[in-house]
């Protein structure tokens, strides 16, 4: 699968493309409009990350050619202008998210897992790893075919894990998803261990092996 | 004072001096002129009764005249002078007293000296100083009047270009989109004034204008910076080998990361909201938004022990809804950040108000400094010291009026609407 970052600051670009790519994803990167546009007729991606703000031309104009030549490319829209009006107007253009900088890296991993699993598993809204079966649309998580009772929190908690698996995960990303990046509550990270430890009891409890590591205090790690 | 009365104060006090002395300078000049007339007619007298005694060397028989009575009386000592003088007396003819002048002077007939007193009364001297100066002190009031009224209208009207300013002064607001305009006026003083004014609130404005858009621009450009940052510190802490030391670090960059890209996002949203960028409005069910919030932060306070009570009416809102939502997020935010741990939320809404208090160790807040930019009272150190700006500002764009109390250690702010 193919993930094209389309993002003219290059730290920021090598920092995404480093971050998605694995066994599973090539990255590729176009650093200005032309290019972009070029890569974007070319070839079909899985996933797009999309700089509104461009040398050349508008994000925007982009997301209007793919919907032009009837490309079903997932295009998630990252953009420093964190304004409601930008969000409307690209989901409205036919982004299928949209995330304001700066973000945690986790956070994008977490997204563009969401976009690829709704653009490729159609109707069939399953998440399988080893002996977790995730249920998106009932947000039901079953261990070897036997339903785990977990809160709302826990299930995103486990998805965004899973989103991100083998990937060290800051406490700061975490507790930004969980609760939204409004609640100006950053030094609080208590709560955040109680839903972990929760979590990962009753995991263990059905019968998962033990996923969730944490690292040093500063995160954790779900390593399969 | 104001201007009106302060000026009618000296005009009427000057007035009424100057009303005085001219009176008193006119009655003394009248009466001294008309004096001098009833002496003329007295020495004319004199002058009658001596060329009598010249020709017929007897004293002339008192003709009875109105108004005049001449009598004679035997003297020993002869006296050249003339003496005027003014006495009053009892007039039979009136019976009522009187002034009267009277001349004395000495008459030598058939060898015998006479003392001659020739009076005149002074009735109708008096009278006639009397109208006058009852006409005169008539005209002067009425003068004072008038001229007190006219000054007034006048007055009012001469300095309404002064007022009309004043008030456009009292409405001007700097965050206001359009700049002041103040009237035209062909009073050369008045259109000085208003020019400079123009020009001054136009400076201050051009100065607003640029110091919030260079906030707003600043804040812009740091989010990529800030982006990368982070976007670094997430592909970091992938390395397989970090030390415990290492990790503590990153986490303390992480945590001031954190707090800058919180810090520009708050700035940004107030520049948003000074821009008028959230307009649109619609009806908030409060009630509905107010207890998905509690749910949201139950956990939170669950977590610090905080225990919680409400009382929620129904209470419906016309605001925008987004500004709902940071609103009441921030508001509960504070009310948990600032809390002590045992300590205790209270949630009243009703139709008109939203009530919040809390518990905290902290003092009662300083009210005058309670709602500017990064007025801290504590070193807490994940706080950006814009929250209350925030709610404030969402306040007032809203039209709601926000209020800060302080009782028996609780903390609380009230919205009304």
């Amino acid at each position: 699968m193919k993930v094209l970052v389309i993002e003219d600051e290059r730290e920021l670009s090598d920092s995404i493309c480093s971050y998605l790519a694995n066994e599973q994803f090539i990255c590729e990167r176009a650093l200005d409009f032309q290019t972009a546009l070029e890569k974007v007729s070319l070839y079909d991606y899985a996933c797009i990350i999309l700089d509104v703000n461009l040398p050349g031309g508008s994000g925007l104009e982009i997301l209007n050619e793919l919907k032009k030549e009837n490309k079903v490319d997932g295009v998630l829209i990252i953009s420093a202008r964190n304004s409601l009006d930008d969000k409307v107007f690209g989901l409205k253009a036919g982004a299928d998210d949209y995330l304001t900088k700066p973000f945690h890296l986790a956070e994008l991993g977490a997204r563009v897992a969401a976009i690829i699993r709704r653009k490729s598993f159609e109707g069939k809204n399953q998440v399988v790893l080893n002996e977790l079966t995730l249920n998106l649309a009932e947000k039901e998580v079953r261990i070897k075919n036997k339903p785990v009772d977990l809160t709302r929190k826990e299930y995103e908690l486990l998805l965004y894990f899973i989103s991100n698996k083998n990937k060290v995960i800051a406490k700061n990303a975490i507790a930004e998803h969980l609760w939204g990046d409004n609640m100006d509550l950053a030094d609080n990270y208590d709560f955040i261990y109680t839903h972990i430890k929760n979590l990962r009891k009753k995991l263990m409890q059905a019968g998962a092996a033990d996923y969730i590591k944490s690292i040093y205090g500063m995160g954790y790690k779900f390593s399969t | 004072m104001k201007l009106f009365a302060k000026y009618n104060r000296i005009i009427l006090l000057a007035t009424i001096i100057i009303f005085l002395l001219a009176s008193a300078t006119f009655y003394v000049a009248i009466r001294y002129i008309l004096i001098g007339q009833v002496d003329d007619d007295l020495k004319i007298e004199q002058r009658e009764i001596e060329t009598y005694v010249k020709e017929h060397n007897v004293l002339p028989e008192p003709i009875p005249v109105k108004d005049q009575k001449i009598s004679y009386a035997p003297t020993s000592e002869v006296s050249k002078e003339r003496k005027f003088k003014t006495i009053s007396g009892f007039d039979p003819e009136d019976n009522e007293k009187n002034s009267y002048r009277v001349l004395k002077f000495g008459v030598t007939a058939n060898g015998k000296v006479y003392s001659v007193t020739v009076a005149k009364s002074l009735q109708g001297t008096d009278d006639l100083i009397n109208s006058i100066l009852l006409i005169t002190s008539i005209t002067i009031l009425v003068m004072l009047v008038v001229s007190l009224a006219i000054n007034r209208i006048l007055l009012k009207r001469l300095w309404g270009p002064f007022y009309d300013t004043l008030n456009l002064l009292k409405k001007f607001k700097l965050d206001k989109k359009q700049s002041a305009n103040f009237p035209t006026t062909n009073i050369d003083e008045f259109a000085l004034m208003n020019e400079t004014l123009e020009r001054t609130t136009h400076q201050a404005r051009e100065d607003y204008l640029l110091l919030k858009e260079f906030t707003e621009n600043a804040s812009h450009e740091m989010q990529t910076p800030l982006a990368i940052i982070r976007s670094k510190l997430d592909l970091f802490i992938q390395s397989e080998n970090l030390s415990e030391d290492q990790s503590k670090t990153i986490q303390s960059a992480y945590t001031a990361v954190e707090k800058l890209s919180r810090l520009n996002q708050s700035l940004l949203l107030l520049a948003k909201i000074e821009n008028n960028q959230f307009a649109e409005t619609s009806l908030v069910n409060l009630e509905e938004k107010i207890e998905e919030k509690i749910k949201a932060f139950n956990e939170l306070w669950q977590s610090q022990n905080i225990s919680v009570s409400t009382s929620i009416g129904n209470a419906l809102v016309s605001m925008n809804p987004e500004l709902a939502d940071i609103l009441f997020n921030n508001l509960f935010s504070n009310a948990t950040r600032h809390n002590i741990p045992n300590g205790s939320v209270r949630i009243e809404l009703s139709t008109k108000q939203l009530k919040i208090t809390n518990t905290s160790d902290q003092k009662e807040l300083d009210r005058e400094r309670l709602f500017t930019r990064f007025s801290k009272t504590t070193g807490s150190t994940g706080y950006t010291g814009l929250g209350l700006s925030i709610i404030k500002q969402i306040c007032d764009v809203s039209g709601f009026i926000l209020n800060y109390s302080f009782e028996k250690q609780l903390h609380s702010f009230v919205i009304l609407w």
